[in-house]
């Protein structure tokens, strides 16, 4: 047959590749900034724009969405066209592609430096840029199968059934959990509140991890290590059962972010199960890796981009083990809420995704600028720093973890928690979060290495934008299957079906799992004195939202006897039923505050207290490593938005009295003269119109309607 | 693969697995071996295990929820569990002078009360309590008993659920020991002149 020849585009992939070393750049950069805050809090330098709160859903994001985001096109991009025998299937959307996806990382990081966000991890993005990053996900998914569909070979390789995953599975979680009813431009409230909200963000934040962090980044090894190491893959029949038991399983396991939660007791035990047979899965893409390399081990001694492959795909098969295990509720109740969390995640981010990603870019580089990698040496010496930093930052954070969950737990003889001041659980930490700053910084030295390492490969080489090659014109096949065709074997080369199976696969653990929270009434025991938010306590919590609260404090206490002593009641499903969006948190860098307001509770403070801590928390204990938030006393409150906030969430279902939007202003100025006149009382000037009273009245709120219930703890037992 | 049959079956050169015929994509060729066993082993216990769980716990539910882990861990406290002070702050009690109470009652000071009053017992958010004013009373008693029962609606809580009766002692102790201090910024006098 006739051979065709044909081009790859190789500029979409040199830029893509350019956007993953500069963003990686950015967001390592922050997240060291954020590191070294945790040892110096000053380093937020009292202005909102670089304080803990709204950066750190710039780092995170921009580790995810930017620099792995941009990666993984990089390597799909080159990839793709390669396994297709095919170019991009049209230029200009793979130009919309990395354009749009660039605005929509310019656009995450300014709006997030401004406050302006959804206030649910991963997912802080508003709904514009929610809308936007939609569309260019379609652009993205559209030229992805066009590609497909133009392919000059038979089959579609396993890789790109993990390509495929990852677009659908993406598109369906982005659009679900991103449904809001905006309040402005730049503000809006989810359609879910409280345990609905909670168990939705977490089958979104879940199935990011393994939607856009896993499935694309095996599809990239599947691709880039027999190609790198000239070997087949070990077993064609572990990538089918693996990747269709993967899929399948992974969208189920969201819950277990939330045991021991007021989720509902049979949706955390489908999170645990499913977690746990997570496990062979998983496994199955690490195993299929590293026995590729079965007799080119001499190889991965000499070759760093192997060395590189290696370490990654190991990494990759550590957190799939601990993951699991973090999902069991006997480790879950000690790893949950402390750094243990965070070394988890960065096993993950800096080994599996930044060292394949790395890989990827040491591989293509030289290739499509036609040379050698700059330097061998040097990208052995960024290995070995990355792996130092790797190891660096993870053991003080699980030390640290361990630490401090046995400080939370601790009793003494009399029965009274031995450290039942939060704080001194922090600052036992500080040595431990040096470490880890330091793992950090090595981990962007060796990145830095990297960056000069292409630099003078780019500088030596010559760039090849459209790469010549050849292959035969697909032959049309009969649509159905041969005889002697396995069914797999048929649906590789159907890959509308495929695509239209891997989404019904998807879909069953997430429909199961998310429609009853709706359908059945039980599952959220209602509690009578839950009421909703006051219109200035409702303005409260929205600045709570803005200045990324949660990113350090829960708002759930767990069942323990170590959290109801040093909290109060333990959390209940219906008292967050006005909580739009909900804001648990993940992560307890200062203590839980859903206690916070109960008079003569044992968090309790005064209004004065809150005063004084916003403005300068070392002044109340030195040791602190709460930000100030100065600029609270300082702004007025915007209360132009309470009458439409209030008529957004009537529509929400929040039962406000009709017409209540028109009075809310007058309702909100009464309670925030209370609050003035009560500081005053205490020596405290300051202006009813300003931020913080609206804080303050939203932090003496928490808790409240749940302890006015009596004691619910003994009363409700909900399942 | 029956296909194989009339064919010669062509082997990875390295490890003599067999190669697939017909699977080569971009010269990325695929073995066709079987699952690893201990894989499908571990597959399999996964699931076994998970299924029991599922049964364990939601169908015949014979394993404790978390509602009832924590009545558990309640009950099994016991007393403790709520480690409430019998103490009672009558007018005969006397201040522990000795230097390994009053050094305990300084730890307990700087961890909980420094807080609100500062570390030189100055007071900010609350009063301040090294001069000779005060809200609820100057003596020793006074103090222990306003540590016991709190003034909620003031932001002083009760510390009767978090301090067992011999660190309330210590740190009332303590305090006693700052009235007459001179620390820096001290907040202007609250309450009444002791007498």
């Amino acid at each position: 047959m006739e051979n065709q020849t044909f081009y790859y585009d190789n500029k979409i992939v040199k830029n893509f590749a350019y956007a993953t070393l500069f963003w990686g750049v950015v967001g390592m950069v922050v997240g060291l900034l954020l590191a070294l805050q945790f040892i110096w809090p000053s380093l937020s330098f009292g202005i909102p724009y670089t304080t803990f709160g709204r950066i750190r859903p710039i780092h995170t994001n921009a580790i995810i969405f930017a620099f792995v985001g941009n990666g993984m096109f990089t390597g799909i991009y080159y990839s793709l066209q390669r396994l297709c025998k095919a170019r991009m299937f049209n230029d200009l959307l793979s130009k919309i592609n990395f354009w749009g996806w660039q605005l929509i990382i310019v656009s995450a990081a300014l709006t997030f430096i401004f406050g302006i966000t959804t206030g649910k991890e991963y997912a802080e993005l508003e709904w514009p840029i929610d809308i936007l990053v939609a569309v260019i996900w379609i652009v993205f998914g559209a030229n992805m199968i066009g590609t497909i569909i133009k392919r000059r070979t038979s089959h579609i390789y396993v890789a790109i059934w993990f390509y495929i995953a990852t677009f659908v599975t993406i598109a369906v979680l982005h659009v679900t959990n991103s449904l809001a009813i905006p309040v402005g431009l730049f503000k809006s409230y989810p359609i879910y509140a409280g345990v609905q909200d909670a168990l939705v963000q977490w089958w979104y934040g879940h199935n990011a991890v393994a939607f856009f962090l896993t499935t694309p980044f095996l599809g990239l090894m599947y691709y880039f290590l027999p190609k790198a190491a000239n070997r087949p893959i070990y077993s064609y029949k572990l990538s089918i059962v693996h990747f269709w038991a993967l899929i399948f399983l992974y969208i189920w396991a969201g819950p277990h972010h939330l045991l021991y939660s007021a989720l509902p007791n049979w949706a955390q035990s489908l999170g645990v199960v499913f977690s746990v047979m997570l496990i062979a899965p998983s496994w199955g893409g690490m195993v299929n890796g590293l026995l590729t390399l079965r007799g080119a081990w001499d190889r991965v001694r000499e070759d760093p981009v192997l060395k590189f492959m290696v370490v990654a795909v190991t990494a990759y098969g550590m957190s799939t083990f601990e993951g699991p295990m973090m999902s069991t509720k006997t480790v879950n109740a000690i790893s949950h809420f402390t750094d243990w969390t965070v070394g988890h995640a960065h096993i993950g981010a800096l080994g599996w995704n930044g060292f394949l990603t790395f890989a990827v870019l040491y591989y293509l580089i030289p290739r499509i600028f036609q040379t050698q990698l700059f330097s061998k040496k040097m990208a052995n010496l960024h290995f070995w720093i990355g792996t130092l930093g790797i190891i660096f930052y993870a053991v003080p954070l699980y030390w640290g973890a361990i630490t401090q969950a046995s400080m939370w737990k601790e009793f003494n003889e009399a029965g009274f928690l031995k450290y039942p001041n939060f704080l001194e659980t922090v600052t036992q930490l500080k040595p431990m979060y040096a470490a880890r700053a330091v793992g950090g910084a090595l981990y962007i030295t060796g990145i830095v290495l990297g960056i000069y390492n292409l630099v003078m490969t780019v500088k030596a080489g010559k760039f090849l934008p459209e790469e010549a090659a050849s292959a035969p014109a697909l032959v049309k096949t009969e649509a159905k299957r041969g005889s002697g065709e396995g069914i797999h074997r048929w649906l590789e080369r159907r890959p509308v079906q495929f695509t239209i199976i891997a989404l019904l696969v998807v879909l069953i653990g997430g429909l199961i799992e998310i429609v009853p929270l709706y359908l059945i009434k039980t599952n959220i025991p209602t509690i009578a004195s839950v009421k909703p938010y006051t219109p200035l306590e409702l303005q409260g919590r929205d600045i709570y939202v803005r200045e990324g609260c949660y990113t350090c404090h829960s708002q759930q206490v767990r069942p323990f006897r170590s959290e109801t002593e040093r909290y109060g009641e333990y959390a209940k499903a219906g008292e967050y039923v006005y909580d739009h969006p909900f804001q648990w948190g993940s992560k307890r860098n200062g203590p839980d505050l859903s206690r916070e307001g109960v008079v003569g509770g044992r968090q309790y403070r005064p209004n004065s207290w809150h005063f004084n801590h916003m403005e300068n928390p070392q002044r109340l204990n030195e040791q602190s490593i709460m930000p100030v938030y100065k600029w609270l006393i300082t702004d007025d409150l915007d209360i132009s938005t309470t009458a439409k906030k209030i008529r957004v969430m009537q529509t929400l279902g929040v039962p406000y009295p009709a017409g209540y939007d028109q009075i809310a202003n007058d309702e909100l100025m009464i309670q925030a003269r209370g609050i003035a006149d009560d500081l005053r009382s205490q020596g405290i000037q300051v202006e009813p119109t300003k931020e913080i009273i609206a804080m303050i009245a939203y932090l003496q709120r928490l808790g409240k309607d749940v302890h006015a219930a009596g004691s619910p703890t003994a009363a409700i037992t909900g399942k | 693969m029956e296909m194989n049959k009339n064919k010669t079956v062509e082997k990875d050169e390295l490890t003599g697995d067999v190669l697939l015929s017909g699977h080569e994509s971009d010269n990325i060729r695929e073995l066709d071996n079987s699952l690893p066993k201990w894989w499908v082993w571990l597959f399999i216990i996964t699931i076994v295990w998970s299924v029991g769980y599922i049964f364990i716990y939601d169908v015949i539910e014979a394993a404790p929820y978390q509602q009832d882990e924590w009545k558990n861990e309640m009950a099994a406290a016991g007393s403790n569990a709520s480690g409430q002070t019998v103490l009672a702050a009558d007018s005969t009690l006397v201040a522990l002078a000795d230097e390994a109470s009053l050094a305990a009652g300084k730890e307990i000071w700087l961890k909980q009360c420094k807080v609100c009053h500062l570390e030189g017992g100055q007071g900010l958010v609350g009063p301040n309590l090294t001069d000779n004013f005060s809200i609820y009373g100057c003596k020793y008693f006074n103090v222990v008993n306003i540590i016991i029962v709190g003034a909620p609606e003031k932001g002083m809580i009760s510390w009767k659920t978090q301090l067992a009766d011999n660190q309330i002692k210590q740190v009332a102790s303590f305090i006693m020991t700052l009235q007459g201090t001179t620390p820096p910024n001290p907040k202007a006098p609250q309450g009444e002149p002791c007498k």
